[in-house]
């Protein structure tokens, strides 16, 4: 019985996989939120690299990942593909559980396969600083990382939340020569201004984008970069999913299910889109794609359908996505990276199509979980990735009940090395199980006029 | 063992017309067409405990000899009060009865001023625990239920006699919107882990009041046209009256319908009036302190009746998360055993702007 299945370097993919070739209708356009009118490439240009502009509308199925890319990903890629055998056991399932392991990258998540292309677009452009948001740590600690690699500067603005809970991460960046800020921060008007109304605010991804896109639109030497949602990102973590799909084969394996943790939504698109194209073409009919997440910010399974601005100041593009509204701050949870008000275009049209489902959990629910696996698999995850944990043990455990022999694939995004204080919070007992009232909220939404 | 029992037939009598305590205000309590509460939470008590070894001394008549005879327990009658109306002075007079005749433990059925009456003979040398009967439960030393008080009684070999404040709020401030809790002392009291109800936990002010603010946003926003809110007592639901501008009690049950005020300091049939003419109603109600009682507790004009008129699904909880962090569950005790179990076994409670934290739910 193989546990680790590895690829060689050599076989990492040459090309990322474009799902908006493959869409079943072409994704609404967004719109300039100053003018608007929808949104075109001039729109972009003050703050994103020439080339990712491109990407982020391209329709072509693939696109080559440049040589200097790859070299820098061989340093942790392929990343392995894992049997859960002493999961399945303890669990008692007929399933076969498999989970691609992404915390063996530098920073310990997923996020530098897309970090390290935008730094290297955004080098190519001569572009020398790059401002960013953060909410766990995992997306300000991979570009940090990415941007030293091209010898260039970063400025990391953190959610407040996560800024005090997690000082590693702070440090990681440090490390790496990067400078982390906690948002909302004095520095920009967008920050002011939230300061103003609530100065013990604990901030969101939202208000820190905010803050990181007036950075950036404000000098010229400095671009904008994003570790989520956008398309151009889904499209550089497709690495994750194609790797899978070679290393199921070469295990003789066909995942049922696919299962990841959605805040902004790219390491679900990562490892799900290339197994969702075989959905859309009629190959897998059957296959079950299910994005997971928190209670306390469903935006897949309370949100609504409609456009939105990317962040609190309306700053960004409009963008039809599922939302629980620009303004909305989430609490505290401990997974902070799952802690976004909107959800990528592209997961949530398919969402909306009804390719991909959805489902919620609670803190403690999660947490318990993840325990469960740290004591059967040895890994510590992350809290966004014990969302992942938490839908594969029900999935499981719903094999186990119908005596079904399914396949589940999943996306174990990052390590929770330095969210160790999130876990002794659930071992004290200290876990709020925050949720969302959307039915109070959707009650009132009924008398809202309708346009 | 002696196990003293004693009821206070009049307690509890002042919830459910709104009176906020049935302190010499049983004449007032009775013509408002107030119904006895405490006889039935005793009879609950009896019939969870079943079958027991102890010995139980009692007073005649309805402070405890008809309730227990007529459960099947053989008891022992150290006091007779002189008239069919009791009062302060048979309570005490039937403790230190009790406690002349042997009694180990005192358990009485009532609320606050019972509990004040019944340490004053006790002190700390001898153990007490309440049978909750009371409009207000703010003492440490009463059980969470009848049947909690009935599982302690069962297990008094494994309980510990722990430290408890006695409480008592100034029922005639409460009756005009100022809370003023004093401690009248330490009891001793069994207890089981889960079964015995904190003392209650007043908000600090402050940074509540920020939350607090908060909450009543969320609240003012989601409201409705033409859907009347029942608003319980506490400086949470408070908070909501405030931000729409208008007066409210701050203990008692006020009604507002489209902006305005259409009921203040309403009891059970004031409610219910209301509920005729409003079929669409939610009740707004904030937990005690960290007693952690949502319903029954302080806010009996939130009768049986009431709460199915209106649907167990249109009660809204909502409390800051500091008073949640005070109590790991929350408590419904309705008096009415099919009612409690229609709200679940969790609940969401309003924590902040669109924000709710689940909670674990007993009876």
């Amino acid at each position: 019985m193989r546990t680790k299945i590895l690829l060689d370097e050599n076989d990492l993919p040459r090309k990322w996989y474009n799902i908006q070739a493959d869409l079943p209708r072409p994704l609404d356009p967004a719109y300039n939120p100053q003018t608007g009118q929808p949104i075109g490439p001039e729109d972009l240009a003050p703050i994103f690299a020439k080339e990712l502009i491109r990407q982020e509308v391209s329709t072509d199925r693939y696109i080559t990942i440049p040589d200097e890319v790859r070299d820098i990903l061989t340093l942790w890629r392929p990343s392995p593909l894992y049997r859960a055998h002493r999961l399945e056991a303890a669990l008692g399932t007929p399933a076969k559980i498999y989970y691609k392991y992404e915390g063996v990258s530098p920073p310990g998540s997923h996020k530098p396969n897309t970090a390290v292309a935008q730094a290297y677009y955004n080098m190519k452009d001569g572009i020398e600083r790059i401002a960013t948001e953060t909410g766990a740590g995992q997306w300000g600690s991979a570009l940090a990382f990415a941007t030293q690699l091209f010898g260039m500067e970063c400025t990391v603005y953190m959610v407040r939340g996560s800024y005090d809970q997690k000082p590693f991460r702070k440090m990681m960046m440090q490390c790496w020569g990067a400078e982390c800020i906690a948002s909302p921060s004095p520095l920009t008007n967008a920050g002011r201004a939230i300061l103003e109304r609530d100065p013990e605010t604990s901030g969101s991804l939202g208000i820190a984008i905010s803050e990181a896109v007036e950075d950036a639109a404000s000098k010229s030497t400095t671009n904008y970069s994003l570790g989520s949602v956008l398309n151009h990102v889904c499209l550089h973590q497709s690495v994750i999913g194609l790797e899978a799909k070679e290393q199921l084969a070469m295990d003789e394996a066909e995942a049922d299910i696919i299962i990841g943790c959605a805040g902004g939504g790219s390491n679900f698109a990562g490892l799900a889109f290339p197994f969702v194209r075989e959905k859309l073409d009629g190959r897998r009919p059957d296959l079950e794609i299910i994005a997971t997440e928190p209670t306390a910010c469903p935006t897949l399974t309370k949100g609504l359908y409609a456009y939105d601005y990317g962040d609190v100041a309306g700053y960004t593009p409009i963008m039809k996505m599922f939302t629980l509204g620009h303004g909305f701050i989430p609490p505290s949870i401990h997974a902070g990276g799952l802690r976004y008000h909107g959800m990528a275009p592209l997961v949530s049209l398919l969402h909306q199509e009804g390719i991909i489902g959805s489902r919620a959990y609670h803190q403690n629910e999660v947490f318990e979980a993840a325990v469960r696996f740290a004591r059967t698999e040895g890994i510590i995850v992350a809290p966004e990735a014990a969302h992942a944990v938490k839908a594969v043990i029900e999935c499981a455990d719903e094999c186990t009940r119908t005596g079904e022999e399914k396949t589940i694939v999943f996306n174990c995004s990052g390590h929770g090395h330095f969210d160790l204080n999130s876990y002794e919070a659930y071992f004290s007992g200290a876990l709020p199980d925050y949720e969302y009232p959307a039915e109070l909220i959707a009650a009132s939404l009924k008398d809202l006029p309708r346009v | 063992m002696k196990i003293g029992f004693l009821i206070n037939p009049v307690a509890g009598m002042g919830g459910a017309v709104g009176l906020k305590g049935t302190d010499g205000q049983h004449a007032r309590a009775m013509a408002l067409g107030a119904r006895p509460v405490a006889p039935a939470k005793a009879k609950a008590f009896c019939t969870a405990l079943g079958p027991t070894l102890h010995t139980f001394l009692t007073a005649a008549g309805v402070m405890g000899g008809d309730i227990l005879r007529s459960c099947g327990y053989d008891c022992e009658t150290v006091y007779r009060p002189a008239a069919a109306t009791t009062t302060r002075a048979d309570t005490i007079a039937a403790c230190e009865a009790c406690r002349a005749a042997g009694a180990r433990l005192l358990l009485f059925c009532g609320g606050d001023g019972t509990a004040r009456d019944v340490f004053s003979v006790c002190d700390h040398d001898l153990p007490l625990l309440g049978i909750p009967a009371g409009v207000k439960m703010y003492s440490g030393v009463f059980a969470t239920t009848p049947a909690a008080a009935a599982e302690i009684i069962r297990r008094l070999g494994e309980a510990s006699c722990i430290d408890a404040e006695v409480l008592d709020v100034d029922e005639e401030a409460y009756r005009h919107n100022a809370l003023s809790t004093t401690v009248y002392g330490i009891a001793a009291t069994p207890a089981l882990p889960g079964l015995r109800q904190a003392s209650k936990w007043a908000s600090d002010g402050s940074s509540e009041g920020r939350t607090q603010e908060e909450i009543a946003r969320f609240i003012v926003d989601i409201m409705r046209p033409g859907t009347l809110y029942l608003l319980g007592a506490g400086s949470t639901t408070a908070a909501v009256t405030a931000l729409l501008g208008l007066e409210g009690t701050l203990l008692g049950v006020d009604a507002v319908c489209d902006g305005r005020v259409v009921g203040q300091d309403l009891n059970e049939d004031g409610i219910c009036a209301l509920l005729e003419r409003h079929p669409a109603a939610k009740i707004i109600v904030s937990p005690i302190g960290a007693q952690g009682f949502v319903l029954g507790r302080g806010n009996q004009q939130f009768s049986p009746a009431v709460l199915r008129r209106a649907g167990p699904e249109n009660l809204i909880v909502i409390a800051t998360p500091a008073k949640l962090s005070r109590t790991s569950s929350l408590y419904i005790d309705t008096g009415d055993d099919c009612l409690n179990a229609a709200f679940g076994t969790s609940i969401a409670v309003i924590t902040g702007y669109a924000m709710a934290q689940r909670i674990p739910l007993k009876t």
